[in-house]
């Protein structure tokens, strides 16, 4: 009984916050201007990117072949939950833009380092990470396997 | 009337937490063959729901936190995990960054179960700096309270952690990491001097295959006589080296090493019992000492689907826990496990959600014959992303 009046709440919950919330059509990711790039990392830095976010991290990075240097904005949480050094080979799937005539950045969608992806936006650019950060303690109870 | 009142609150208040940037929703179905992770090993499925949603108020940003978890054969201890918090990300410099969240959380149980009910507070700071290009140093600090319905447990812990790594050319990442915490049982005994156990109703689920006191699942607890009113502090102070790999963008390696020491106080319970999924009172980081030895390989197979295998290793003693016979007789030895688990995991990102599928086998071998078990632990899931903001 209890178990089914959880379920009702939260279905119920979720089905009006759809329609008093619906998606908002604006964003800047141009999914036209996506570019795969692997490189190695120049350097890290912190800086603030959009109004009404926290500072983006963003990577200097350098291509391999071509040594082209581009800005990639990975995402406020990043600076925590992943830890990227200077030198370090990294594939960046994204999308491109150019400032200032000559500066190329690129918004990052995945990036792969080490045998892992990080899955930054969804296909359409939309973030994935969630605004809090931080991996918060608890939240990955049924990913898998609890620590033992 | 009254019911229907907190059911409209609950919708508009959950709605509230829905308008947020972000949604994940995520389903987890998990098999085991040994629930309790003890020699009466005990099958189960456990379902988790959960959902997960943030809001941006730069620099700030509200998050909730909701989990349901069902299990078919103990559906007793059914349970329902509520998060709701608060954090904050401020650059110090373009190179340092400081990071706060509060916390607060509900853990309610079926009525079995429903003496670990608990609410808890959670602060949590972080510093992360680059000292330079390839060298990051990390500094947090973490409080927790927790405030238990049978209150023998609750506890206020703190923790402190400092860690640093280096990255080197031939792509190889040195980390060292120091933590210590202190857990403080505010009122873990009745009253000095009592003698007598204290049974707790536990669970339920399996009652009566052993002779050992843990056989019962019921959990047990005895003060000790050099025990006074009052509480019992633990402190812990810990050791990490790691040393990662990196072999092409697709390839990653690394091996951790773990050293634990209690420096001080000892567990206040009879028996250490661990679960799969579900939480116990009796155990977590401050129950023990000893070594843990790790090794992870990370490959990015084709399609981009990420595959991890792992081996772990560890040695752990927990003080203040004698080992008992089957029959529950003392043994008078210091309980102590040697833990060997090999795990096997898989993701496949698409655009908007994520597939898990992970295996794990675990051989505890104890000198406490009851917990000399073995099992197999197996998860599938999916987990589901959508961003109602604006972008960028």
């Amino acid at each position: 009984m209890r178990c089914k009046t959880i379920f009702s709440l939260l279905f119920l919950s979720l089905i009006f916050s759809c329609f008093i919330f619906g998606q908002k059509p604006q964003h800047f990711y141009n999914v036209d201007s996506e570019i795969k790039v692997e490189g190695t990392i120049l350097e890290i830095i912190m800086e603030p990117r959009y109004k009404g976010t926290a500072p983006f991290l963003v990577i200097k990075l350098e291509e391999k072949n071509t040594h082209g240097l581009y800005n990639v904005e990975v995402s406020p949480g990043w600076f925590f939950d992943y830890d990227f050094h200077k030198g370090e080979h990294l594939t960046i799937v994204g999308s491109l833009y150019t400032t200032d005539g000559k500066t190329q950045n690129i918004i990052a969608r995945e990036v792969r380092i080490r045998g892992e992806t990080l899955v930054l936006r969804d296909k359409h650019g939309f973030p994935n990470w969630r605004g809090g950060q931080m991996d918060r303690k608890g939240q990955k109870r049924g990913k898998g396997m609890k620590k033992f | 009337m009254k019911k229907t009142g907190i059911s409209i609150f609950l919708i508009l208040f959950l709605s509230g937490i829905l308008s947020a940037d972000t949604l994940t929703l995520s389903f987890f179905q998990n098999v085991t063959d040994n629930l309790f992770q003890s020699k009466v090993a005990e099958p189960d499925h456990l379902s988790n729901l959960s959902f997960s949603v943030d809001k941006n108020f730069s620099p700030f940003s509200v998050f909730a936190f909701g989990n349901f978890s069902y299990l078919f054969e103990n559906s007793d201890i059914t349970y329902y995990t509520q998060d709701l918090g608060l954090d904050y990300l401020h650059p110090l410099a373009d190179k340092t960054a400081l990071y706060f969240s509060l916390t607060g959380r509900g853990n309610f149980y079926q009525s079995d179960y429903s003496d670990y009910n608990y609410l808890s507070l959670n602060f949590f700071m972080a510093l992360k700096s680059y000292l330079s290009q390839t060298s990051i140093l990390k500094s947090n600090y973490a409080f927790e309270f927790k405030n238990y319905k049978t209150s023998l447990y609750d506890f206020l812990s703190h923790s402190f952690l400092l860690s640093i790594d280096k990255y080197f050319q031939t792509r190889t990442t040195v980390k060292a990491e120091m933590n210590w915490g202190y857990k403080y049982f505010l009122h873990p005994y009745q009253s000095a001097g009592l003698t007598t156990v204290v049974e707790v109703p536990f669970l339920h689920g399996g009652m009566g295959k052993g002779k050992h006191p843990g056989g019962s699942y019921s959990l047990l607890y005895a003060p000790t006589a050099s025990t006074q009113d009052g509480g019992e502090g633990i402190q812990v102070l810990s050791l990490t080296t790691l040393i990662a790999q990196g072999l092409g963008n697709k390839v990653g390696l690394n091996i951790t090493g773990m050293r634990q020491w209690v420096l001080s106080g000892e567990n206040p319970f009879v028996f250490i019992q661990e679960f799969y999924m579900v939480e116990n009172p009796s155990y977590d980081r401050f129950s023990w000492e000893g070594f843990q030895l790790g090794s992870q390989l990370t490959f990015l197979g084709p399609g981009n689907i990420e595959l991890k295998m792992g081996y772990t290793y560890s040695n752990k003693e927990f003080p203040g826990i004698e080992s008992l016979s089957l029959d529950g007789d003392p043994l008078g030895v210091t309980r102590k496990d040697q833990r060997k688990r090999v795990e096997l995991s898989v993701k496949k990102d698409f655009s908007s959600f994520s597939l898990y599928l992970s295996y794990s086998f675990i051989n505890n071998h104890s000198n406490d014959p009851y917990f000399d078990w073995k099992g197999n632990f197996f998860s599938v899931g999916v987990s589901w992303n959508h961003f109602f903001g604006g972008g960028k």
